[in-house]
């Protein structure tokens, strides 16, 4: 929609008026754009860098080492994508713990997910439209050196309490992600990634000894969740604000929803039980990633509800408390 | 040892203990021997009791009862911490619990009950997980052809436990989810902890 003007060249000032106008009246109905006119705290600079950030992981070629540090616990790995005709491959080889390696090949350059889709504001950005400055603030600042790249740093907060916020560091020239911690409340760094080297072009050669090797689904992975087990469709009734299924068209009988706003992404895990259980909730934590079971009755069916991901708890349970079967 | 770290021991162990009272025990944990002993001394009569199988878990309680504490004094005071006091209550007590939990359970096998068939099939993928630790008693139950075990959960212990279990499950379909849909690439598959094909 936000490219209606640019192609319409023809038209009298007077139309473009009115079509602006009818632009506005339609928008206003869609509650993401009635807030999209008042986003005082949108940085084009920044969402400029976030479209750049997410085009660059996917487009460029690139290997090198990275090591994810949570809590006490570092994790050291080799990432390499590289660009091979209109695919892209790439790979995590993880270089402590277990040995296991993830492949991903021919991804087509021109598959963009949705997670990536919010980011890639491109045009969209001119007419107003504010994408996840609607639910972070950031702001863009002179970065470290990193992996001995220059870097962008950017700032992003949260705007509610249903997100993380992240402290990114970008490579100045290629907009790639460097660095990335995680901040729970007060600041707290509940993760922290960071590439220790990094080389452009050339793919890596790789002497990491693998015992598993995992090929990464794409663009659908099936669900670990048996379908048969569940008799009928589900939904998620509440979201925070901009987060969208991952999956435009979700299998109704799947077990999982995946939802992200374009930075986090959260899971939600729907298993029927055959007793009742006692209704109760539990949280596991490892870094930024939170799991939070609950044990309820929908519709006199028992189920166990889990969300899985990098939310605050407060998301999980106020998702999990929204489940619902469909009429 | 004194009377009220007996006593708070005992909530512990009936899941009743508040979080003042399981900081306490926590605290204290690491160098009271004494107070350590009995913990292992209430699991193996809890163990006996219950019949409860206990998996072998090779986990540094007092190294991971430490890291449970030392968490939440890092947080320090912020501005959202006024308005999220509660959630962050429950978010504590929910970690340390876990922990407890897990020690618990190693405990009482250091003690000579053995781990039997059926807790590693509750260590594994039932559908329904299971466990049988603190507060918790196992019942069997069909699931469509399969015969298995059905948590009952009788205390938030057992809910804890459950997120464990969850999240070893469902990491890895949670992370090919999020290496497409965030920022990071490949990475989301560093956070699972055993890749699986």
């Amino acid at each position: 929609m936000p490219r209606l003007f640019p192609r319409l060249p023809l038209m009298t000032a007077q139309a473009r008026r009115l079509s602006r106008w009818l632009f506005a009246v339609a928008t206003t109905t869609l509650p993401a754009a009635a807030l999209a006119a008042s986003c005082p705290g949108a940085d084009p600079e920044a969402l400029k860098w976030l479209d750049r950030m997410s085009r660059s992981s996917h487009q460029a070629a690139y290997h090198g080492v990275v090591t994810l540090q949570r809590g006490e616990d570092m994790q050291v790995m080799q990432i390499s994508h590289s660009v091979s005709g209109d695919t892209t491959s790439e790979q995590l080889t993880k270089l402590t713990g277990q040995g296991a390696r993830i492949v991903r090949e021919d991804h087509p350059l021109d598959c963009v997910h949705t997670g990536h889709r919010l980011l890639q504001l491109g045009a969209a950005l001119g007419a107003g439209e504010c994408g996840v400055a609607e639910y972070y603030r950031f702001d863009v600042s002179e970065g470290e050196r990193i992996a001995g790249r220059q870097a962008v740093r950017i700032r992003v907060e949260p705007l509610d309490m249903y997100r993380y916020g992240y402290l990114m560091e970008l490579d100045r020239e290629t907009g790639l992600l460097l660095k990335s911690s995680t901040l729970g409340r007060g600041d707290l760094v509940l993760e922290r990634f960071q590439f220790a080297n990094l080389s452009y072009g050339s793919p890596m050669p790789s002497g990491a000894d693998v015992e598993v090797t995992h090929e990464a689904a794409h663009p659908l992975p099936d669900s670990a969740m048996s379908t048969e087990d569940l008799h009928s469709g589900w939904s998620v009734q509440w979201l925070p604000r901009g987060f969208v299924l991952t999956e435009a068209d979700p299998a109704t009988r799947s077990g999982r929803r995946t939802f992200t706003d374009g930075l986090a992404a959260f899971s939600v895990f729907l298993e029927p039980l055959s007793r009742e259980i006692r209704a109760g909730e539990g949280i596991a934590r490892e870094g930024s990633t939170l799991s939070y079971t609950r044990g309820l009755s929908l519709s006199d069916q028992p189920v166990l509800v889990t969300v899985i991901g990098e939310v605050p708890v407060n998301t999980a349970r106020m998702v999990a408390d929204s489940v619902r079967w469909a009429q | 040892m004194t009377e009220r770290m007996r006593e708070s021991l005992s909530a512990l162990m009936d899941g009743e203990a508040d979080e003042l009272e399981l900081e306490r025990v926590l605290k204290q944990i690491g160098e009271d021997g004494e107070l350590r002993a009995t913990w292992v001394r209430y699991h193996a009569v809890q163990a006996v009791i219950g019949k409860q199988a206990v998996p072998d878990l090779s986990i540094d309680i007092s190294a991971g009862v430490r890291d449970a504490i030392a968490q939440p004094a890092t947080t320090g005071s912020r501005r959202w911490q006024g308005l999220l006091r509660p959630v962050a209550g429950f978010a504590v007590a929910a970690s340390v619990a876990t922990t407890v939990v897990l020690g618990g359970q190693q405990l009482a096998s250091l003690n000579g009950s053995p781990a039997t068939a059926e807790a590693d099939v509750a260590m594994g993928m039932a559908p329904v997980g299971l466990v049988n630790s603190l507060g918790a008693t196992s019942v069997r139950a069909s699931f469509g052809t399969q015969s298995v075990p059905v948590l009952q959960p009788a205390t938030g212990t057992a809910y804890s436990e459950l997120a464990r279990q969850r999240m070893q499950r469902f990491a890895q379909e949670h992370a090919e989810q999020a290496a497409l849909n965030t920022p990071q690439g490949m990475l989301p598959f560093a956070r699972v902890q055993r890749i699986t094909e």
